[in-house]
């Protein structure tokens, strides 16, 4: 289950960034900043890809051990990026279950279309960060935080 | 072996191991002198070959790292160098045998050991020496690099004999096992001639050998070797030496494809030429090169012969990609013993350095993250041998602190390296706060500061607020506000207040934003407790290493949304003179109006602003602010920031309300110098830090131009007056500003005297001045002057020195038509008036209405029936333009506007106005009906008459015997002819001249006994046309003398049958000839009952005609007719004289044939 998203707008600055165990936010912060430097590792790499093949899918980019002390749980963090350079950053808990790629890319591609939505949103003014607890339902809070137009993102366990 | 070596890359393994050490007491600064002479020996060429020989140099080197030695051998010291002080030869035995205890260390190991000794000279220095140099001083040291390349050839010549000696072993003879100092006990009891044993020993021979070539400078020897060695151990599965063997094979090649190195800087020192791009690499190196072209002493070498087979694969070494992979071969091996940690730590370091060469960050990533897990392990295994070992442990953790320290600074460098700033920026954070964790018991701040301002960029953090400047912040705002905090507390810790506060005013500057209101009461009181002890200044400061942090002017706290310069108040505006500002426009151009003048004009005004300010006068600008935070915001010492002119700034001091809407605040200063002003911004201490914030560092901050001209001082007047101040204000038509208002409640016709006293307040003298006035434009009336004054008294006291009043007094005169309002004058039309002065008994009375009866019968919106609708108003100003000092000279001048507003009430009301012929042709009576409307008493008095009381709301008639007027010889108003063209209002113009004259003659008084005040009763608004005319002397003079005797109003006497001379003379004063006309005399008799006796033939006889005949008058002309009467009877009798006209003077007005009466009495005749 994903315990933190973000969504990282072009010039790699966070439009919403949300973790679950709400003490240890700054860590997330951390974590989610430092695996830009795989991001951008990965999308440079793939910078010579025509645009229309590209895998939007950055697969896994760091399993967080060191952060075993912090967290008894083994964290994960995924990335995703959007053909306008939007990133999508989640950590996952892998202690319990181990989630099968097909998942992630699926919780992935709902965020995507939840991200579009927010952006459909005429009062919307891009670039500012995002206020709307869209996001929340992938962190499986309960689905009174959530936006309406989230709450087609069911939680995925 | 525990202290890793983070430095390490693969070319180390072509180097070998000098360890350079002090021996006795040697001062740090001589010991670095003489290590860095010693270090740029770092690479030699051996005799006449063309091997190249690498030295590595350490002043500190762990032994137990030493052990490792035979494992690879650029870890083992072969080299010894010490370094002492010896000053006399008494101590030099001394030193010598500590030489030698410093030998003992590194013993088994050293190839070669030299001694330099610093001081000593005489007769021990003299002896010639190899393994001892001695030097005077550590000046005079020219030939410490020629020792030491010596040094290093007698190095050369152990491990080339070494190198020799290993590889020419007999195949034979019994190869010793070669083991890591771990591995020792492992093999005790094992049998030491099982083929699995010896093939063992043989592969980590050949690993040796290998390792032996490399540093030789036998790169392709060494690969051979290598490669051999893999192979034999990988057939016995040693995979701590096959380990070995793969990453001598991996360090071999790296040297050969990357002669520039791969440690960076440190490499390409290395080899002084060493730019070549990578095609470079493809030539063979030195030591390739002797290979192929010395092939026997490949021969020569065998410990197994088929050497020479492997010769031509050997020459291809690894690929960039297989060094890769062998290096993850080689740490996988590794990774299975826990010892070899730290080797496996190094060969992890190595692959990184060698995979950001090749620009393939991920896989460097992934190694780096082995590397993380590593040091994990590692610890968790050392803690459980410090538990062993108690007594080591306090030495053990300080060192294992360091060590992590050690270990994160270079775990980020390496993501540096490979271009993950950010992960290089987190973990060099956990270095910083490494240095001050609580285990140490002397935290680092000072090293934790300095390693916390390395993680700026990796936060996309600077500390200059001006990159804040643009927009909305943009960026990890927790993660920033985080270290932001921590460098607050770093620097804190440090001792540096002054740094704390100027990283606590950056926080609160540039992350005001995303800061809970919590946080923004945290961060403002820490930084108030700072600021008590050091205030944050303006200042750059430059910290010990170079970098120098920007001041953080507080242009949020508050927030300036608008900056407006305001102009002077209206009474110390200057203006300019308008004759000099025309001269100047003429000297400009010779056109009145040019549009491309205007033009430039309008582009200056852009940023000059329209007015001027004053030298030495109080200037103000007003900002708009708002204060951000949710408490009450207290700035201290708010001021303006100018530039042109020397100007003193009255800074304020300001508390704006939390979270307060747009809130005015104004600034003021004095310019003390002339120029132009340019306000630049402003100046505010808030929480104990000074900032000066300019304008155009600040966003979407509305401005209206910043550059006003201050122009010479000028005086400045205060004006006070002897009336009291005015609520009312004036809405002046011109737009004018009033700066003091004065009211007065006046009766109509009253006068009063305004005292004006003007006070110069400013610096300068007045020179000039000069008062106008201006009335309001109003629909009333108004007779007579208004307002009147005499300047000369105070213009003699100019100039008027600074805190000198001059007195102008201003005469306020108000006369006002109330008539035609009063609706109440209507009832008071005929009945009921009583009547004093003269009888009514002429039959010439003529009643002459009031003008209401002209004028519509419903009164005027305005005066409503009731008592305030009688008052009227009037305004004016009065304006006072004075001028001195400097700013005369330039021609400016000020203006000063004090408004007068007069309410005036109605006190005496003439109600009718008619006149009566007196008994005299030159005079009559003006009947006037007086109606006092005020509530009390009052009386009126005209000249020569007595006074006449009028109770409250009485009504009276008076009348006044006046002299006719003789409106002829009235001057015109001259030149005024040609403005009023319009007969209508020449006419009226006429009139209002008479009005005054007859005014200015009746001079009635009115006074207010109760309230003691008098004034001037007007009739003016009365006087129409038909009044006038009667008032007027008619142009046709008639005089009647009886007897000779100017006969008016007395009765002329005479005797009873003597002939009375009757003389009518008629003088001409009109200009032009009247005429021809007839007189004649009638007599009758006045029974006092109404009743004429016309029949007088018996009574009175005329001596000649009754009737007389007068052709014509000339102007100015007389004619006399003459005649006499005789009286029979004595009576009282009258004389009517009548005219017969022609009708060719029918045009003139029958008032000018009015002659009077004559009253004759006949009295007895006297005997």
């Amino acid at each position: 289950m994903a315990v933190c998203v973000a969504v990282i707008a072009k010039e790699n600055y966070p439009l919403y960034i949300r973790s679950v165990p709400t003490e240890n936010e700054l860590k997330f912060h951390y974590m989610v900043h430092t695996s830009l430097d795989v991001v951008d590792e990965k999308i440079s790499a793939m910078g010579k890809a025509l645009v229309d093949q590209r895998e939007l899918y950055l697969g896994l980019l760091y399993p967080t051990e060191d952060y075993k002390v912090t967290f008894p749980n083994q964290l994960c963090s995924y990335g995703y990026v959007t053909n306008s350079r939007v990133k999508f950053v989640m950590v996952v808990d892998s202690s319990n279950t181990a989630l099968r790629d097909n998942e992630i890319r699926s919780m992935f591609r709902k965020l995507h279309n939840s991200y579009t939505d927010v952006m459909c949103n005429p009062f919307y003014n891009p670039g500012d960060r995002i206020q709307s607890r869209w996001a929340a339902a992938l962190l499986g809070l309960p689905p009174s935080l959530c936006s309406s137009a989230l709450l087609k993102g069911t939680v995925l366990r | 072996m525990s202290v890793p070596d983070y430095m390490q890359c693969a070319e180390d393994h072509q180097t070998l191991l000098v360890v350079v050490q002090p021996v006795g007491i040697v001062s740090e600064e001589n010991f670095f002198r003489i290590y860095k002479r010693i270090s740029s020996v770092s690479q030699i060429s051996v005799r006449d070959s063309q091997r190249v020989l690498y030295i590595r140099y350490r002043h500190h080197y762990p032994p137990e790292n030493n052990e490792w030695g035979d494992f690879q051998t650029h870890r083992k010291v072969v080299g010894l160098i010490t370094i002492t002080d010896c000053f006399s030869a008494k101590d030099w035995p001394q030193t010598f045998e500590k030489f030698h205890v410093q030998k003992e260390i590194y013993g088994s190991t050293l190839y070669d050991s030299r001694l330099f000794v610093f001081g000593l000279q005489g007769e021990i220095a003299e002896q010639p020496r190899t393994d001892v140099a001695f030097y005077p001083n550590y000046e005079d040291c020219e030939t410490v690099e020629k020792r030491i390349e010596d040094f290093i050839e007698s190095l050369f010549i152990v491990l080339e004999s070494k190198r020799l000696d290993r590889a020419t072993d007999k195949s034979g003879d019994k190869i010793p096992l070669l083991c890591v100092p771990f591995e020792k006990k492992d093999f005790v009891g094992l049998d030491t001639d099982s083929r699995h044993y010896k093939k063992r020993c043989q592969g980590r021979m050949r690993k040796h050998v290998g390792d032996l070539c490399l540093q030789a400078g036998m790169l392709q020897d060494s690969l051979v070797h290598y490669h051999m060695s893999v192979e034999l151990l990988r057939s016995v599965n040693d995979f701590l030496w096959l380990g070995a063997a793969l990453e001598g094979l991996c360090s071999a090649s790296v040297i050969y494809h990357y002669p520039g190195g791969t440690a960076g800087k440190a490499g390409a020192q290395r080899v002084p030429g060493s730019s070549l791009p990578a095609e470079a690499a493809n030539r063979h190196r030195p030591g390739a090169q002797e290979v192929l072209i010395d092939p026997g002493a490949l021969t020569t070498n065998g410990i197994n012969p088929d050497t020479s087979a492997e010769i031509g694969r050997a020459k291809n070494c690894l690929s960039p990609e297989d060094i890769i992979d062998k290096y993850k071969e080689a740490i996988s091996y590794y990774s299975k013993y826990k010892n070899a940690g730290v080797i496996e730590l190094e060969a992890c370091v190595k692959a990184v350095r060698v995979l950001a060469i090749q620009k393939r960050s991920m896989e460097a990533s992934e190694f780096l993250q082995n590397a993380v897990y590593i040091n994990l392990r590692q610890q968790e295994s050392k803690r459980k041998s410090s538990e062993a070992k108690t007594t080591k442990k306090q030495g053990f953790w300080k060192l294992s602190e360091e060590e992590k320290i050690q270990r994160y600074s270079i775990l980020s460098e390496l993501y540096e390296l490979i271009g993950f700033r950010r992960k290089a920026a987190f973990f060099k954070r956990v270095a910083a706060m490494q240095c001050v964790a609580p285990s140490i018991s002397e935290p680092g701040w000072r090293a934790c500061y300095k390693l916390l301002l390395e993680t700026l960029p990796g936060y996309s953090l600077s500390l200059d607020p001006k990159d804040f400047n643009k927009g909305t912040h943009r960026g990890w705002a927790a993660v920033q506000m985080r270290l932001l905090h921590e460098l607050v507390y770093a620097s804190r810790r440090m001792g540096n207040p002054a740094l704390s506060v100027r990283h606590l005013s950056f926080l609160l500057q540039t992350m005001l934003d995303f800061l809970s209101d919590q946080e923004k009461k945290d961060v403002t009181q820490s930084l108030e407790n700072y600021t008590s002890k050091c205030p944050g200044t303006m200042e750059l400061i430059t910290l010990p290493d170079g970098l120098t942090l920007p001041p953080v002017p507080f242009t949020k706290l508050p927030i300036v949304r608008r900056v407006k310069l305001l102009n002077l108040p209206a009474s110390l505006r200057p203006q300019k003179m308008k004759s000099l500002l025309g001269q100047n426009v003429s000297t400009k151009s010779p056109f009145i109006y040019s549009p491309i003048i205007a033009h430039n004009r309008g582009e200056e005004r852009n940023k000059k602003i329209d007015f001027q300010w004053v030298q030495g006068d109080v200037c103000e600008v007003q900002l708009m602010v708002y204060n951000p935070m949710p408490f009450e915001l207290r700035v201290e010492n708010m001021g303006l920031l100018t530039s042109g002119v020397e100007f003193e700034s009255l800074p304020a001091a300001l508390s704006l309300p939390a979270e307060s809407g747009l809130y005015p605040v104004t600034l003021v200063g004095v310019p003390q110098t002339t120029g132009t002003i340019t306000v630049n911004g402003y100046h505010t201490t808030v929480f104990g830090v000074f900032s000066d914030c300019l304008l155009d560092n600040l966003p979407g901050i509305k401005t209206s131009g910043s550059t006003v001209e201050v122009i010479p001082a000028l005086p400045r007047l205060q004006i006070s007056t002897s009336l009291p101040r005015s609520a009312h204000s004036l809405q002046p038509s011109s737009g004018d500003e009033i700066s003091t208002n004065v009211s007065v409640q006046l009766y109509n016709g009253e006068t009063q005297q305004l005292v004006i006293k003007l006070e110069n307040i400013g610096m300068e003298p007045l020179e000039k001045l000069e008062v106008t006035s201006k009335i309001l434009t109003t629909k009333e009336k108004l007779y007579g002057d208004f307002l009147s004054w005499k300047l000369e008294d105070a213009l003699a006291q100019f100039p008027l020195q600074p805190g000198k009043v001059a007195t102008v007094i201003i005469n306020i005169k108000v006369k006002l038509d109330f008539s035609c309002q009063e609706t109440l004058l209507q009832d008071l039309s005929d009945d009921g008036i009583s009547v004093s002065g003269f009888p009514l008994c002429s039959p010439f009375r003529q009643v002459v209405r009031p003008r209401v009866e002209n004028k519509p019968v419903n009164p005027p919106e305005g005066s409503k029936p009731g008592d305030s609708s009688h008052v009227k108003t009037l305004e004016a100003i009065l304006n006072f333009k004075y001028s001195g000092g400097p700013g005369h000279a330039e021609g400016y001048y000020r203006n000063l506007s004090l408004g007068l507003h007069v309410e005036v009430e109605p006190s005496v009301f003439f109600t009718r106005v008619s006149t009566l012929p007196a008994t005299s042709t030159r005079q009559c009576h003006l009947l006037l009906d007086v109606f006092n409307s005020m509530e009390h008493e009052l009386t009126v008095s005209a000249r020569n008459n007595e006074e006449l009381i009028l109770h409250a709301g009485e009504c009276q008639r008076m009348a006044i015997q006046v002299d006719k007027f003789n409106f002829e010889n009235f001057p015109e108003s001259p030149g005024e002819k040609g403005q009023f063209a319009n007969p209508k209002q020449l006419e009226e113009e006429r009139q209002e001249a008479r009005g005054l004259e007859i005014n200015s003659k009746l001079d009635i008084r009115e006074a207010h006994p109760s309230l003691k005040r008098t004034g001037e009763a007007s009739v003016e608004g009365l006087l129409n046309q038909l009044v006038l005319e009667h008032l007027q002397l008619a142009p046709l003079q008639w005089d009647v003398l009886v007897d000779g005797q100017p006969c008016d109003c007395e009765a002329a006497a005479c005797q009873v049958g003597d002939p009375v001379r009757l003389e009518v003379r008629l003088t001409n004063r009109s200009p032009r000839s009247v005429g021809p006309f007839a007189l004649t005399v009638v007599p009758f008799q006045d029974h006092q009952n109404g009743v004429h006796n016309y029949d007088l033939h018996n009574a009175v006889s005329f001596v000649g005609s009754s009737t007389f005949y007068l052709d014509a008058v000339q102007p100015l002309g007389q004619s006399a007719c003459l005649g006499a009467l005789l009286f029979l009877y004595t009576g009282d009798f009258f004389l009517l004289i009548r005219v017969h006209e022609d009708s060719t003077s029918k045009e003139l007005p029958p008032s000018w044939f009015c002659l009077p009466s004559v009253h004759v009495r006949s009295l007895e005749a006297q005997a």
